[in-house]
C-alpha cells in the first residue's frame, strides 16, 4: 500500500490522444517528493535538455503531491514544469486551487504531455480516460471565458486549466491559469498552446489513502489555528500589496525600468489607499485557511485579484500611478494569460528605449496607462511592436540594439520581480544564481535583507548560507506542495514538514532527510540547466545593477567584482 | 525621534507615524504597545513578535531591544515577511 500517492503517472501523447501509465518508482517519489521537485525529475527523465522548449517532442509536467487532497491547509497546489520558451532553462510554476485535487484524483501523482494536436483542442482526463475534443469555438478567448465555457460544457465536477490568446500566439511569458490563479512565469502558457491545446479539463475519484488519518487530521486541525496568527495577518489583511509603501520607504521599489528605487506616485496606488477608492473583497484557494487574494472591483463583477508583484511591475515600473490605469492592466494580463513581471518588465524597458530614441513608438511612454493597457494588448496577440514585446526583454535587447541589453531588466532572460537588487542585495545573489531566472518565489532571500544578518546594502560572503537556506526550504515547499504564506507559522521547518510527510506517507522522514532531499530537488533543476546549455556567466545581473548606483541612494552599490565573489561563495557552499 | 508604521504594523497603530522618546529599541517598543493597545499584539514584552521588525532610518534592521536610539533616529516598524 502506498500512502499519499497513486504511483503512477499519466503520459498522454497529444498528437493521437494515445494515453499510458507510467509506474513511478518508490524512491522517486522519496528523493524528490512531488510537485516541483517531482515534476523536475520528470522533465529530466522525458525530455531532451537540448530541445527547443515548443518542439511537440518536449514534455510539459503537471505534478501533483502527497499533501494536496489532504487536510492541511495550503495543500491545493500543482506544480507545471517545462522548458521554458523565454529562458531555455528549466521553468516550474505553481498555482493554487481546485484543479491541483481534482488532478490528482484523476488518478496519477502527475500528468505529462507530449506531442502536439493536429487541431486546438480541449485535453480531457476523467478519472484516468483520456479523450481530445475540438476547440477551435474557443480560439482567441480569454482564460476566464474559456473556463467558464468548459465547466457548463463538460460539468461542474471538472477542473479546468487554460490559457489565453497569449498562449495561442506563443508569447514567450504566456501563463497557464486555473481558477483566477496563474503558473505564471517562463511560459508555460507558450508550452501547452504550442501543443495545440487549449485547455486541460480533469476531475476523478481515485483518492489516495493516509498513513495515519487521525493524526493527520489532529495535526491540520493544529496548522489551521496556527494560520490564523500574527504571521499571516499581513496577508489577510492588506494581503502582497502592503509591499508597495514598505519597499518605497526602503527605496526598494523598482520604479521606471530599475532606474530608481522610489516612485513618486506610489502613495495613490496602494492598497491602503486603493481600498478607500474601490469596493475589496477577499478570497482563498481552496482548502486554504489565509485568505491572501485581495479582489477589487473595477469594471465587471468579477473584480481584479491584485497582487504586490502586478502592482509593481504594471505601476512604477512601468512608471504608471494611476490605480484604475493599474487593476485594469492586471485584469488584462490574467484575461489574456500573460505574465505580469514579464510584462511589465519588457514594457518598461521598451519604454526606456523609446525614451532614448532607440524605439520608433512615441506612445510608449513611461507613465500612460493608456500605453501599457495598448501594449499588453499588442503583446498577447503579437501585433505591431508587440511581436517584438512577446519575445521579453532579453531577445528585444538582441534585436533594438544600441546597448541595450545592459538594462534590459531579466537574468536568463526572466524579468526580475519587484525587489531592487542594489538595495536588497541578498535578494540580488537569489536572483542571479536562480535556476529558472531572477525569481522571488524560487529563492527567499529578501527574508534575509529584512532582517538583522545582513547590511542589505552591502552583503558580505555571511549572506550566502542565509540564501542557500531559504531556496531549499522553498524546494521543499514547493515539492511538499504548501503555500509559503505559511512559513513564518513554523518554529521547526524541517522537523514540521518531515512530521507532515509521515502523517501522510508513514514514511521514517527526517529533519535531515528533508534537507537532504532540498539539496537533491535544487541539484536537479541544475542538471537540466547544465545539459540544456547553463554556463557559469549566466549567474549575474545585468550591467546597471553593476555599473550605475542607485539614483534615490548613492549608497546603495553592488559592484560586479562583489557580486562574482558573492556567486563563487554560493557556488562553493552548493559543492558545484 | 519620528517612528514611522507600514503595512499590518500601521494597521495596528491607526497613524503612519508619531514623534516618541525613548533610549533604546525596547523602551519604544513598551512605549507603543502602551499607547496603542491594538499594536501591542505585534510586542512581546520589549521586543517584536518574529513575524515584525524594526529599520533605523531606512538603512539597517534591528532586533536588540538593547539598540541605542537618538533623537535624530527614525525607527520604522514593518513587517518582516516581505513575500509578494
Amino acid at each position: 500500500m502506498s500512502y499519499g500517492y497513486h504511483g503512477r503517472y499519466l503520459r498522454i501523447d497529444a498528437s493521437c490522444g494515445s494515453a499510458a501509465w507510467i509506474p513511478l518508482a518508490h524512491t522517486t517519489l522519496r528523493q524528490f517528493i512531488g510537485g516541483s521537485g517531482l515534476g523536475a525529475r520528470l522533465l529530466l527523465d522525458e525530455g531532451d535538455p537540448t530541445g527547443d522548449a515548443v518542439a511537440p517532442e518536449a514534455p510539459l509536467v503537471f505534478s501533483f503531491s502527497p499533501l494536496v487532497g489532504s487536510p492541511l491547509t495550503t495543500s491545493a497546489k500543482f506544480a507545471v514544469v517545462s522548458k521554458s520558451p523565454l529562458t531555455d532553462r528549466i521553468n516550474d510554476s505553481l498555482a493554487g486551487s481546485a484543479f491541483a485535487i481534482a488532478g490528482k484524483r484523476s488518478g496519477g501523482d502527475a500528468i505529462v504531455i507530449v506531442g502536439r494536436a493536429p487541431e486546438l483542442s480541449v485535453l480531457i482526463v476523467d478519472d484516468g480516460v483520456v479523450r481530445m475534443e475540438p476547440a477551435e469555438d474557443l480560439r482567441g478567448a480569454t482564460c476566464r471565458a474559456t473556463e467558464t465555457t468548459l465547466s457548463a460544457r463538460l460539468g461542474p465536477d471538472f477542473r479546468i486549466a487554460s490559457i489565453g490568446p497569449a498562449g495561442e500566439h506563443a508569447v514567450r511569458y504566456a501563463t497557464i491559469s486555473h481558477d483566477g490563479r496563474h503558473a505564471g512565469r517562463g511560459g508555460s502558457g507558450a508550452v501547452l498552446g504550442s501543443k495545440n491545446i487549449k485547455a486541460i479539463a480533469v476531475r476523478g475519484t481515485q483518492r489516495c489513502e493516509w498513513a495515519d488519518p487521525a493524526g493527520l487530521t489532529a495535526y491540520s486541525r493544529d496548522l489551521s489555528a496556527r494560520s490564523f496568527g500574527p504571521a499571516t495577518a499581513k496577508y489577510r489583511e492588506l494581503g502582497t500589496a502592503a509591499n508597495l509603501l514598505t519597499f518605497n520607504r526602503l527605496g526598494a521599489l523598482p520604479t521606471r525600468n530599475f532606474q530608481s528605487g522610489t516612485f513618486e506616485g506610489a502613495d495613490a496606488i496602494s492598497p491602503e489607499y486603493i481600498r478607500t477608492t474601490h469596493a475589496r473583497t477577499r478570497a482563498s484557494c481552496a482548502a486554504c485557511t489565509i485568505g491572501c487574494e485581495h479582489i477589487y472591483a473595477s469594471g465587471d463583477a468579477a473584480g481584479v485579484r491584485l497582487e504586490y508583484e502586478s502592482l509593481f511591475a504594471l505601476g512604477p515600473l512601468c512608471g504608471v500611478g494611476d490605480a484604475d490605469a493599474v487593476l485594469r492592466a492586471a485584469k488584462l494580463c490574467d484575461d489574456l494569460g500573460v505574465d505580469t513581471i514579464s510584462a511589465g518588465g519588457t514594457i518598461a524597458f521598451a519604454m526606456e528605449c523609446v525614451e532614448r530614441g532607440w524605439l520608433d513608438e512615441p506612445w510608449l511612454t513611461f507613465g500612460s496607462g493608456d500605453a501599457l493597457l495598448r501594449a499588453i494588448g499588442m503583446v498577447a496577440e503579437r501585433e505591431g511592436i508587440g511581436h517584438l514585446l512577446a519575445e521579453g526583454s532579453r531577445r528585444a535587447a538582441g534585436a533594438i540594439g544600441h546597448g541595450s541589453i545592459a538594462f534590459a531588466p531579466q537574468v536568463k532572460g526572466l524579468e526580475i520581480p519587484g525587489y531592487e537588487p542594489r538595495a536588497l542585495q541578498t535578494m540580488a545573489l537569489g536572483f542571479a544564481v536562480g535556476t529558472r531566472g531572477a525569481d522571488h518565489n524560487r529563492s527567499g532571500a529578501y527574508e534575509v535583507d529584512f532582517s538583522d544578518k545582513v547590511d542589505r546594502r552591502h552583503v558580505t560572503l555571511d549572506a550566502v548560507r542565509h540564501a542557500i537556506d531559504t531556496e531549499d526550504r522553498a524546494a521543499v515547499m514547493d515539492s511538499l506542495i504548501l503555500c509559503k504564506f505559511l512559513r513564518g507559522v513554523f518554529d521547526d521547518f524541517y522537523a514540521e514538514t518531515a512530521t507532515m510527510l509521515h502523517l501522510v506517507t508513514g514514511w521514517d522522514v527526517t529533519a535531515g532527510e528533508l534537507r537532504d532531499t532540498a539539496r537533491r530537488i535544487v541539484g536537479v533543476k541544475r542538471q537540466f540547466n547544465l545539459l540544456a546549455g547553463w554556463t557559469r556567466d549566466e549567474d549575474t545581473l545585468p550591467d546597471r545593477f553593476l555599473t550605475d548606483p542607485l539614483s534615490n541612494d548613492p549608497a546603495a552599490t553592488l559592484t560586479r567584482e562583489h557580486l562574482s565573489s558573492l556567486v563563487a561563495e554560493y557556488h562553493r557552499q552548493r559543492g558545484w | 525621534m519620528r517612528v514611522e508604521f507600514l503595512g499590518l504594523p500601521r494597521e495596528r497603530a491607526g497613524v503612519a507615524e508619531i514623534e516618541l522618546q525613548a533610549e533604546t529599541l525596547g523602551q519604544l517598543l513598551r512605549a507603543l504597545a502602551a499607547r496603542f493597545p491594538s499594536f501591542s499584539e505585534l510586542v512581546a514584552a520589549d521586543e517584536l513578535r518574529p513575524s515584525f521588525v524594526a529599520n533605523l532610518n531606512g538603512d539597517r534592521f534591528v532586533s536588540d531591544p538593547r539598540t541605542q536610539l537618538v533623537d535624530s533616529d527614525c525607527v520604522l516598524i514593518l513587517s518582516a515577511d516581505a513575500g509578494g
